[in-house]
């Protein structure tokens, strides 16, 4: 009897230690991050973003009452170099949620890998498919490809009413998924475009497009492309051929490179944008505190980052709880939750944001036109 | 090439075998799991290289695209196709076996600098493929859920026993590619390397031996392509872009392209590197940043100044304490000749032969008969179209008009290797044998030429060589690297060389040139105990003393056209030669 | 009507990328013929003289002229330098070994100029203030009208400086037999010196002048020295008329295949045009018969 009651106490001792212990240990992040590489650039953007959110997540008390950590980890631009990077992030067994690339190619890389670990992972592609192929681990920072292609579609017919769509692609990954959802959006409103036209990036001509674009007789032109060099170069001949078609674009028209490369010549163009400085309360805080604290304007790549760790830890308070289903149901349960992006609201698949902004290209200025909401 | 003893062999097979059952006795983690299938999967494409580029010596940057084909095959074979790891491996592995026969075939007229740049294009445009035909490749979005092999009904999904079967795969192959420079198709890929007329002209079918490297460098690739597709279960096209042949291509050379083992050692450290340099203190991080750049000012250094690599390094230590091998004379059969012959006295009949460069007529119109058994002399002043015209008899240029008939057939049209296997040997002014083979090898050679007729594989040739060896007295030097040896021991191997191939006709070109006037005496000497075995020889010469002395016949050539014939007195005499040779340079010694 | 004014419009920006094509095709066939080696690191030159543009116009705000002039002068020095470090010590071995290493520098190249410049293209200005100008129907574009203009007049200049002036005869007779050249007193290993700056600043010009069109980009210079190379073989390997004009037929090939067949597989048709030059000409359009002297 004495030796039973001996053993019971000695056993709450340990629990009571194992659990002081962990309050006192840190609640760690993984960033799978494009540290070097043709994107490093981008890699710094998003570590700003997230570590940003982590001190003010840290400020205003942590997570579950812990500090919270960032473990970053490179994946050298490259899909390879990305489902490395995430097993080398799961073999660290105290590493309860991750955030991914922001590159769609990279996350269906390493998807098959994140479904087998069984790890929350925040990601910004947005490849639509992403969050529909069986993988319930994957959370969407950004709206879906499927979103920017009905805002572009929308708003090229019921603000800009044009219907003689040309649509220009990149044949890349990106490109390509951009086309096939701006396709099937066009065709939901009833239009058939006149033309879809693809290149390969690092395109150094694009006659041929523009002729081509000419030919159809297009009177909007709707763009998913990819590089910026690519965008500058198309710009200028599109405007040397005297085409004067609106242009709505994914958001690689409104790049500060692309607007850099092609001057005058991207002025008045149309884009989405995920992240707009001005597009609401929260964007312009976020804006005014990035700037303060990195002498630089935010972007996307910051900007999705933010939102993705805030969302990670208003998951895990909510849930009160680290383990994964747990984390799962406090992601799938935020409901109209206010970031810098737009307002959260997820579903079962992942997907948090159902909407873009729309944003011109006012003499070499981006201004905010309008947001584009859908509630499904 | 130097051999490895047996100690040596179970030493680096307890390594290998200790390195793939390292995930089985000691905890590591997934990632390092992956770190090692990548070093393992690649190695295998690495010793693609070295088949292709270090033992054949012809430059491959398309490896990548061999090892795609490998890739895709097993990803589409079991993602949607249905069938099965082994079947589509197959496959791919077929289709890129056939890519490289392709590859292997724009060689015919080839080599060098075109063929880097077609096997770039090659690159370039599968990448381009890959990327653009979405509806087969599904484009840059790639392939997941590709399906492991089952082995003996057990599916290989844990990553530890599926790095443990890929290794003992590798290992299996590094064997292969080792023993493959000793074989009759290693050593004919080594030749073509060392150089690729001389191989021709004994007899080597050059343009078969790099097509085949090419075919097993690609089969190689597509093997590791498979292996690696199957192992990451994901795979897109920037897995086997030209950055991935410049990969391959330095794995092989930094660790030695010349052997299997340092194409191993090379891939191991180009996998590794980037992980060791994240692993440097803060302090030298930099490093990492610029990992790239020092990775290419690297592969320059690796070319001035570590020319095979880190195994050459090996080799060099090991050597160090390497005994002379000394060779076995005793018991080597005596040199046997083929002087059979059914068509009459003439062995070789040239008619109105001609060779014209542009407008210049380097040999216009020579008839002329060489009778078998006898030693005939082609003399003539410098430009008189005496080389010309043995050139047009080993087949190295095609006659412009008339024929070449050997032993009554016309063999005008065919290829140098091709006379070689129908008797026909020779050797060249600027001797040319393959410089870092050993004697012994280089004979080989000479003895694996088509229808040679001896009996037996290695042993058979081995047992050629050495006689050849002995004939012409250097059967204890068998085993030197012959860039090693004099200058006249050289002239002598590649007598042997040919003599082991039973020539029926010798050609020998300029064959005292270089010599001192003892190792002519021997030359002669040679040249006397051939024609006492009742060998045909043909050659040219400059020095008169030696044609006089081993003559039973001699032409004289000037401008091309042929001046006199007959006797060595009868010709000597003749005013006509005296005028041609005086009246350019008086060459007479 | 509209038609062949399309058509027009597409073989003028061939022959305006061909004209690139040329330039660089014109430095890898100097140096192949100077040293028999091909450098794989000629596309770069062209990058790293439209860097020594942006750092010399954009960075230290120069005059456009002396930028020009000082970019140029840079790459000539680079053109030492590279001899002395990429070729030079490899000079007595085969051409694999040299071809190999240049791929490395190359590789060191491009890498270095990303560490130091970073990622993000760069725009650049053209030479003259005007956009272009429309000729019935079709715009020519300044820049690339002065790419052609340039080109023609290098062109030109190469073949006086080779066949009418003494230092260029030495060069020829340097490339054709170093041996004799030694023999008659010719200093090799200065001529080749000066092989590498000339193919250098024909190579730093080409990205000087491609740079407001392509954008200044790591990457920019190694498509084009691709295309340039198929365009020396297509034209006849080595030969200075071929690479020229196999420069030119290149972009216009490329150009019209993309317009007329497909867009997606533009660069596949230079490789391509390649291939079939390759199995039906492996001379070239100028070339000489390929074949081993015995």
């Amino acid at each position: 009897m004495g030796i039973r009651i001996h053993r019971a106490l000695v056993g709450i001792a340990l629990a009571v230690a194992a659990v002081s212990v962990q309050a006192q240990g840190t609640i760690r992040i993984g960033l799978v991050n494009e540290a070097t590489g043709p994107n490093a650039e981008a890699g710094v953007y998003t570590v700003n973003g997230a570590r940003l959110a982590l001190e003010e997540v840290n400020a205003a008390g942590g997570i579950l009452g812990r500090k919270a950590e960032l473990e970053l980890e490179d994946n050298q631009s490259t899909n390879p170099g990305t489902v490395l990077a995430f097993s080398k992030l799961f073999a660290q067994k105290d590493i309860v949620a991750i955030i991914g690339p922001i590159r769609s190619t990279q996350t269906q890389a390493a998807s098959p890998t994140i479904a087998k670990s069984g790890i929350p992972v925040m990601i910004g592609g947005t490849d639509p498919t992403l969050t529909k192929v069986n993988n319930r681990w994957l959370f969407r920072g950004r709206p879906s490809d499927s979103y920017s292609s009905r805002v572009i579609a929308d708003f090229g017919i019921n603000t800009l009413k044009r219907s003689k769509w040309a649509i220009i692609h990149s044949t890349d990954a990106f490109g390509a998924g951009g086309m096939n959802a701006l396709v099937s959006a066009l065709k939901a409103q009833g239009i058939t475009p006149v033309l879809v036209q693809g290149y390969t990036n690092n395109s150094q001509d694009f006659t041929p497009v523009v002729l081509a674009i000419k030919k159809s007789g297009a009177d909007i032109i709707g763009s998913y492309m990819t590089n910026s060099p690519d965008v500058g170069i198309f710009a200028k001949q599109l405007r040397q051929l005297g085409l004067n078609a609106e242009w709505v674009g994914s958001s690689s028209v409104v790049t500060d490179t692309a607007m850099k490369l092609a001057g005058p010549a991207l002025h008045g163009v149309y884009s989405i944008a995920d992240f707009t400085p001005d597009a609401n309360d929260e964007s312009k805080a976020y804006t005014a505190k990035y700037r303060a604290r990195y002498k630089l304007d935010p972007d996307v790549y910051s900007s999705w980052a933010y939102d993705a760790m805030k969302v990670l830890a208003l998951a895990i308070n909510n849930a009160k709880a680290t383990d994964p289903e747990s984390i799962r149901k406090g992601i799938v349960g935020i409901r109209g939750w206010k970031g810098v992006e737009g307002t959260y609201t997820f579903d079962d698949k992942g997907d948090g944001l159902r909407g873009y902004n729309v944003v011109k290209n006012e003499g070499g200025r981006v201004t905010f036109i309008k947001h584009i909401d859908f509630k499904d | 090439m130097q051999r490895l003893h047996p100690p040596t062999l179970v030493f680096i097979g307890i390594l290998a075998l200790a390195a793939a059952i390292v995930p089985y006795l000691f905890p590591v983690s997934s990632y390092v799991v992956q770190m090692f299938m990548q070093a393992v999967t690649y190695a295998v494409a690495v010793l693609g290289m070295v088949v292709v580029l270090g033992y054949t010596g012809q430059i491959n940057l398309a490896q990548a695209a061999f090892f795609g084909f490998g890739a895709y095959g097993v990803a589409l074979g079991t993602v949607g196709g249905g069938l099965g790891f082994w079947i589509s491996l197959g496959l791919g592995v077929g289709v890129a076996t056939f890519a490289g026969f392709l590859l292997g075939a724009t060689t015919i007229r080839l080599g060098g600098h075109y063929l880097a740049m077609i096997t770039i294009s090659f690159q370039q445009i599968f990448d381009l493929v890959l990327v653009n035909w979405i509806e087969v490749t599904r484009g840059p979005d790639g392939i997941a859920g590709i399906e492991r092999p089952s082995l003996f009904g057990y599916v290989l999904e844990d990553d530890r026993a599926y790095l443990l079967f890929c290794a003992l795969v590798l290992y299996a192959l590094v064997f292969a590619v080792w023993w493959l420079p000793n074989t009759r198709l290693g050593r004919a890929m080594r030749s073509v390397r060392e150089n690729q007329l001389a191989a021709e002209v004994v007899g080597v079918h050059t343009l078969r031996t790099k097509v085949v490297a090419f075919a097993l460098s690609a089969l190689l690739g597509a093997i590791g392509g498979g292996l690696y597709a199957a192992g990451f279960a994901y795979i897109s096209p920037d897995n086997f872009n030209f950055a991935r042949s410049v990969e391959f291509l330095t794995a092989s050379l930094l660790g030695g392209v010349q052997s299997p083992f340092g194409g191993v050692i090379g891939t191991v450290l180009i996998v590794q590197m980037p992980e060791w340099l994240k692993q440097l203190p803060e302090a030298m991080r930099f490093i990492k940043d610029v990992y790239l750049a020092v990775y290419g000012i690297g592969v320059i250094l690796i070319m001035v100044f570590l020319p095979e690599g880190i195994w050459g390094l090996i080799k060099l230590w090991r050597g160090r304490f390497a005994k002379p091998v000394v060779t076995d004379t005793s018991g080597i059969a005596p040199l046997d000749f083929d002087v059979s012959g059914k068509n009459g006295g003439v062995l070789l009949k040239l008619t109105g032969l001609a060779k014209h460069f542009g407008g210049l007529k380097a040999v216009d119109g020579i008839d002329l008969e060489v009778q078998r058994g006898t030693v005939h002399a082609l003399i003539g002043p410098n430009g008189s179209g005496k080389t010309t015209s043995l050139n047009v008899v080993s087949g190295i240029y095609k006659p412009t008009l008339g024929s070449v008939v050997l032993d009554g057939e016309d063999v005008s049209q065919t290829q140098p290797h091709q006379r070689a296997g129908r008797g026909v040997g020779r050797t060249f002014q600027n001797i040319r044998l393959f410089a870092t083979l050993s004697a012994l090898e280089n004979v080989m050679v000479g003895a694996q030429r088509d229808r040679n007729p001896i009996q037996g594989g290695n042993r058979a040739l081995r047992a050629r060589a050495m006689s050849a060896l002995q004939f012409v007295g250097l059967a204890d030097r068998a085993h030197v690297i012959v860039r090693n040896l004099p200058y006249g021991h050289q002239r002598l191997v590649e007598i042997a060389r040919v003599l082991a191939g039973h020539p029926k006709l010798l050609l020998l070109d300029e064959p005292a040139a270089g010599l001192n006037q003892t190792e002519k005496m021997e030359l002669v000497e040679l040249l006397k105990r051939l024609r006492g075995h009742g060998l045909t020889v043909f050659l040219i010469d400059h020095d008169m003393g030696l044609v006089e002395k081993v003559s039973d016949r001699i032409s004289v050539l000037n401008f091309g056209r042929k001046i006199a014939e007959g006797s060595p007195q009868e010709v000597l005499r003749n005013p006509d030669v005296i005028a041609a040779y005086l009246g350019t340079e008086g060459k007479v010694n | 009507m509209q038609i062949l004014f399309d058509n027009l419009q597409v073989l003028f920006q061939g022959l305006a990328l061909g004209s690139i094509y040329s330039l660089v095709a014109l430095g890898f066939v100097l140096i192949i013929r100077a040293t028999n080696v091909v450098n794989f690191a000629q596309g770069d030159f062209a990058m790293l003289g439209a860097y020594a543009m942006v750092m010399f116009f954009t960075g230290l705000e120069w005059p456009y002229w002396l930028a020009f002039i000082a970019s140029l002068v840079a790459m000539a020095i680079f053109g030492v330098i590279f001899n002395y470090g990429v070729y030079y010590p490899l000079r007595h071995r085969s051409f694999l070994p040299v071809i190999i290493s240049t791929l490395g520098a190359s590789i060191f190249l491009q890498n270095t100029v990303l560490a130091i410049f970073g990622p993000q293209p760069r725009p650049m200005d053209k030479v003259l203030a005007a956009d272009g100008i429309t000729v019935g129907g079709v715009f020519l574009d300044s820049q690339y009208l002065v790419i052609l203009a340039v080109t023609m007049a290098m062109v030109l200049f190469t073949y006086v400086f080779f066949e009418h002036t003494l230092l260029g005869k030495k060069l020829q007779a340097t490339s054709q037999d170093k041996d004799m050249a030694r023999l008659l007193g010719i200093p090799v290993a200065l001529m080749i010196s000066i092989t590498f700056i000339y193919s250098a600043v024909l190579g730093g010009l080409a990205g000087v002048l491609v740079g407001p069109i392509l954008f200044v980009s790591i990457g920019m210079g190694s498509i084009i020295a691709l295309k340039a190379f198929a365009a020396t073989i297509i034209g006849g390997f080595g030969d200075v008329t071929g690479a020229i004009v196999g420069g030119l037929l290149l972009g216009v090939i490329e150009s019209l295949a993309a317009y007329h067949i497909s867009v997606p597989y533009k660069d596949a048709y230079a490789f391509l045009a390649l291939f079939i030059f390759l199995l039906i000409r492996p001379s070239g359009i100028f070339g000489e018969k390929v074949s081993e002297k015995a």
